[in-house]
């Protein structure tokens, strides 16, 4: 079943730190950047900034995701020397970012309009794409999903978190992280099946 | 007439029913084609956002972070703050500390004068002394032989960047380079009297030594700047 292997895939890389030697370059360099070394936090941001990214753009949507990806770099250089080494750099800074897209929610909230139906959006995303810019559109698609959705959507099915976390992440119980992750994946497949 | 078993499909995908929910709902796709066509594309779905690439940002947001963090954005000229030495602590003193500190400077100064004239010590268990000079005395000059010439190099090096400097680096430069000139003019006057002082011969090298480091470091800094 190919849900198995991508679940599969998903725990391997749990953490989706990769390449061994990226953590091992981390560890290194967010030492040096506890003392100070900015050049050792730059090359962080080069190694992780694309990731932290892309999450961010899932998340919160790409108008907001610069400045958000810039906020979470920042705070993660002001609590550096709070990393114990105990996870990958990887795992810690994704955390930190979750923490910092989850804070941004409230406000973003308050002045979108975009958090509409679900169906409604999906509707109104591009008719089917090329083949070539499908996983753009897919993309698109999710960005265009409720927030709540949304939200359940990436971190269950990106992001390989569990009900169980996603619930503490998002203050909801997991029976309704469940029912919102049903939810967005029925309201993609219709998006896919167009 | 909804199929409730259509709502529970996504669990059934990621393993969260129990055996016997699981079991009757696999019971149940094998006569719901609709059921079977809807966990088949749920399970393209997630395969789909399972395997999402990730995407730098169109824009680098690095300058940003860094005058945000306090640093510099692409520092490829080393800072000229951080090479040149900071200016000397000011301090203030009690009239009391003030006329100690004249006075020790008064004893300090005679006793180095009194030391640098005394005769060399007459080396009456040694026999004759020799006519040239001891060893000691060639190996420093021999030093001082290779600090002239790492100098001379350094500051052929300097010449030729000159113009890289700013103008406040130059004057600090020149500022140290003139303190640590005297103090080599000093020590060499003294050692023509007395070559063989220990005292003399080693703060020579002292002397020449920091103005080795001294122009390594600008040099350095005019081999970088642009």
């Amino acid at each position: 079943m190919a849900y198995q292997v991508y679940r599969a895939y998903q725990v391997i890389t749990g953490t989706r730190d990769r390449d061994v030697a990226s953590a091992s370059l981390d560890r290194a360099d967010a030492a040096s950047a506890a003392r100070g070394d900015a050049r050792a936090f730059e090359r962080i941001y080069a190694r992780h900034v694309a990731r932290i990214h892309s999450l961010a753009r899932r998340m919160i949507g790409p108008e907001d995701a610069d400045d958000a990806t810039q906020e979470i770099f920042v705070r993660a250089w002001t609590r550096i020397a709070t990393f114990r080494g105990d996870a990958a750099f990887g795992t810690w800074l994704h955390r930190l970012a979750i923490n910092v897209l989850l804070g941004r929610r409230a406000s973003l909230a308050t002045h979108r309009d975009r958090f509409i139906e679900a169906d409604a959006a999906i509707a109104s995303a591009p008719a089917r794409p090329a083949s070539t810019d499908l996983r753009m559109d897919f993309e698109t698609a999710i960005e265009r999903l409720p927030s709540g959705a949304r939200q359940v959507l990436v971190l269950h099915d990106v992001e390989g978190y569990k009900h169980e976390e996603i619930a503490g992440m998002l203050g909801i119980s997991t029976g309704t992280s469940k029912s919102q992750l049903h939810r967005a994946r029925m309201a993609l497949r219709a998006h896919l099946d167009r | 007439m909804h199929d409730p078993w259509a709502d529970r499909l996504s669990e059934y995908l990621d393993d969260e029913l129990s055996p016997a929910e699981r079991a009757a709902l696999e019971a149940h796709l094998g006569s719901c084609p609709d059921c079977a066509a809807t966990l088949a594309d749920l399970e393209r779905v997630f395969a789909r956002a399972a395997s999402l690439d990730d995407r730098p940002p169109e824009r680098d947001l690095w300058p940003a972070i860094a005058a945000r963090i306090s640093a510099p954005a692409a520092p490829r000229v080393i800072e000229l703050a951080t090479r040149i030495p900071a200016p000397p602590r000011r301090f203030s003193f009690t009239a009391g500390q003030l006329v100690a500190a004249a006075l020790a400077l008064v004893f300090m100064s005679g006793g180095a004068v009194w030391l640098l004239r005394q005769p060399p010590a007459p080396h009456a268990a040694a026999g004759p002394v020799p006519a040239g000079p001891v060893a000691g005395t060639s190996f420093v000059s021999s030093t001082w032989n290779g600090y002239d010439a790492a100098i001379a190099d350094l500051e052929r090096v300097l010449d030729l960047h000159r113009e890289r400097l700013d103008s406040a680096t130059i004057r600090v430069l020149e500022e140290n380079l003139r303190i640590i000139d005297a103090a080599i003019d000093e020590a060499r006057r003294a050692l023509e009297a007395d070559p063989a002082n220990s005292y003399l011969n080693g703060h020579l090298v002292n002397s020449m030594q920091r103005k080795l480091d001294l122009l390594r470091r600008v040099a350095a800094l005019a081999s970088v700047a642009t």
